[in-house]
């Protein structure tokens, strides 16, 4: 019988921290112990002066953290970092200005004739409901359209929120009879209720444009108005070019026609003054309808009403301050923040899975390597 | 900090070790050189026991304190002793070690570089005969389990953490090599 068959793992770690041995066979293993400890080994004077002396030289100081530190320090800055630039962005976004400051903005913009172009927005894009009308906000709300004597073409869409399919049938019954009555007529009309639930119109609308405001007051009275968005293009411009150009075209036509009916007219010169004559009338044509097509456009405007009984439609909380403006907008830009890290892990994920696989699989084998080569 | 005396060290070793510590402000924390004069022996010893070979040994123990130092900003004491430390760097350049004897032995297909020749003390001087040739009988693997157990006297897991298995197979491991040198030494002086 062997020697470790006797001596166990606990006996085996008392006699290396020197207990007395209890058996024949401890006393020899403690021998041999003994003698291991006391033979003499050191290291050979050139080996120490060798270690010692042959140092490298220093190199430059450098501020490394291990890396758990580094970890420690760097994950609750980017935190920090991902929080500030919620909170900036909630003090410089939209959330920290109010509809009233935009609905008080817009109107001095679209008043300016001089813009060729302007666009009057309120409460879009938010999913805010405005409570029906005639609220002093639509009032407000509406842009002075089809004033000041000049022409102009304003494009209006709405979307009105009503309580249910059955309000959503008269809604859009209602809608096209504010058009008729206003002078206008209803272009098209989509009207959808699936099964699974609520439904929704998208009616389109031509109005005179003189009656453009009578018309957004009263669509915006049939249900809560959810957003509202008008743009006004001024094509006064569009129409003086155009009509000096008809008027110069006249010109041209008159002077042709005349130096036509000279009969000492060179039969050579006469053919191109009738092709010129020609070019002219059929550019006169075009002008003229182009300057129709003007004022048609600057007469009659575009309103496109979506009316929806969606219930994802939120709300406004009007009694909202400017710091819980700033706070929602923030916790969305952080939702931003979070959406983008989550598919970053997607798409890293499986990469990382795979490094730490290989990883893992060169570990073993290294170690299998190391086994082999001290067992020899 | 200063490192020993004048004579203690090499006359560039205390700048050295002064600027490794200044990052590092652990004050429980002892200098490069003067962890290298307190462990060179240990390091030595174990990397004898490991190739079986003083020469060798003497180079590894070299290359192994070279590497310790580049990495001494990255020694945290509190995670093990300076001894540990550098046992398990000594082990890395011992298995590079290994790993180019055995493709040189595989090029020359002869064994150029032997194990001393019977009666050379390659272990240490003062082991009888029969120990000094069972140790010379056991492997690489078997050897290292011993210095790092009862020559440099490390505790199980600091031991399992150099070889790097777990403290129970390093306790089977040992047990296992003691007993063959045992057998071997029985075998001997039969």
């Amino acid at each position: 019988m062997s020697a470790s068959d006797v001596i166990g793992t606990e006996r085996l770690e008392a006699l290396l921290r020197g207990d007395a041995p209890r058996t024949q066979e401890e006393s020899a293993r403690g021998a041999l112990l003994s003698e291991l400890r006391a033979a003499m080994l050191h290291a050979p004077e050139t080996l120490r002066e060798r270690v010692l002396a042959t140092a490298p030289a220093p190199r430059r100081l450098s501020l490394r953290l291990p890396s758990r530190r580094l970890a420690l320090v760097a994950v609750p800055a980017a935190l920090g970092l991902a929080v500030a630039a919620a909170l900036v962005h909630g003090l410089t976004g939209p959330g920290g200005q109010t509809v009233q400051d935009r609905v008080a903005a817009a109107p001095a913009v679209v008043g300016a004739k001089a813009q060729p172009s302007t666009v009057f927005r309120a409460a879009t894009g938010s999913g805010a409901a405005v409570p029906s009308a005639p609220s002093s906000l639509q009032a407000q709300v509406a842009p002075p359209v089809g004033s000041g004597g000049r022409l102009q073409h304003t494009e209006a869409s709405l979307q009105v929120r009503v309580p249910d399919v059955g309000r959503l049938s008269a809604a859009t019954s209602a809608a096209t009879r504010i058009a008729t009555s206003l002078g206008g007529y209803a272009q098209s009309v989509v009207y959808r209720t699936p099964q699974s639930g609520g439904g929704a119109s998208y009616i389109e609308l031509r109005v005179p444009a003189q009656n453009v405001r009578a018309a957004l007051a009263k669509l915006a009275a049939l249900g809560s108005l959810v957003s509202q968005q008008v743009s006004v293009q001024d094509l006064q411009h569009d129409f003086a070019v155009e009509s000096a150009q008809i008027a110069q075209l006249r010109r041209t036509v008159a002077a042709l026609q005349k130096a036509l009916h000279n009969p000492a007219l060179p039969e050579a010169q006469r053919v191109l003054l009738q092709i010129k004559l020609a070019e002219s009338k059929r550019a006169l044509a075009q002008r003229l309808h182009a300057r129709t097509g003007t004022v048609a456009s600057g007469t009659t405007a575009r309103i496109s009403l979506v009316l929806s009984t969606e219930k994802s439609i939120v709300p406004v909380v009007h009694h909202r301050g400017r710091l819980g403006r700033m706070l929602h907008s923030a916790v969305g830009f952080l939702g931003l923040e979070g959406t983008i890290v989550l598919y970053a892990l997607i798409v890293a994920g499986p990469l990382a899975l795979a490094v730490a696989l290989v990883w893992g699989l060169a570990r073993l084998r290294r170690r299998r390597d190391e086994r082999r080569l001290l067992t020899a | 900090m200063t490192i020993g005396g004048p004579g203690a060290v090499g006359p560039g070793v205390n700048a050295v070790s002064t600027s490794l510590d200044a990052p590092v402000a652990l004050s429980t924390r002892p200098g490069f050189a003067e962890v290298a004069s307190e462990q060179l022996d240990a390091v030595y010893r174990y990397l004898v026991f490991l190739t079986g070979d003083r020469v060798a040994a003497e180079d590894l123990a070299a290359e192994t304190f070279e590497k310790a130092f580049r990495s001494w900003r990255r020694f945290d004491p509190r995670r093990g002793t300076p001894r540990t430390w550098l046992c398990r760097i000594a082990r890395t350049v011992a298995i590079d070690w290994f790993r180019a004897e055995t493709r040189r032995r595989r090029r020359e297909e002869t064994y150029a570089r032997e194990l001393a020749v019977a009666g050379d003390a390659v272990f240490g001087e003062g082991l009888s005969a029969p120990l000094e040739q069972a140790l010379r009988e056991l492997s690489p693997a078997e050897r290292e389990v011993v210095a790092l157990r009862v020559l440099l006297e490390l505790d199980g897991p600091s031991a399992a953490r150099v070889l790097g298995i777990s403290q129970t197979a390093c306790s089977t491991r040992l047990s296992r090599a003691l007993r063959r040198l045992e057998e071997r030494i029985g075998d001997v002086r039969e």
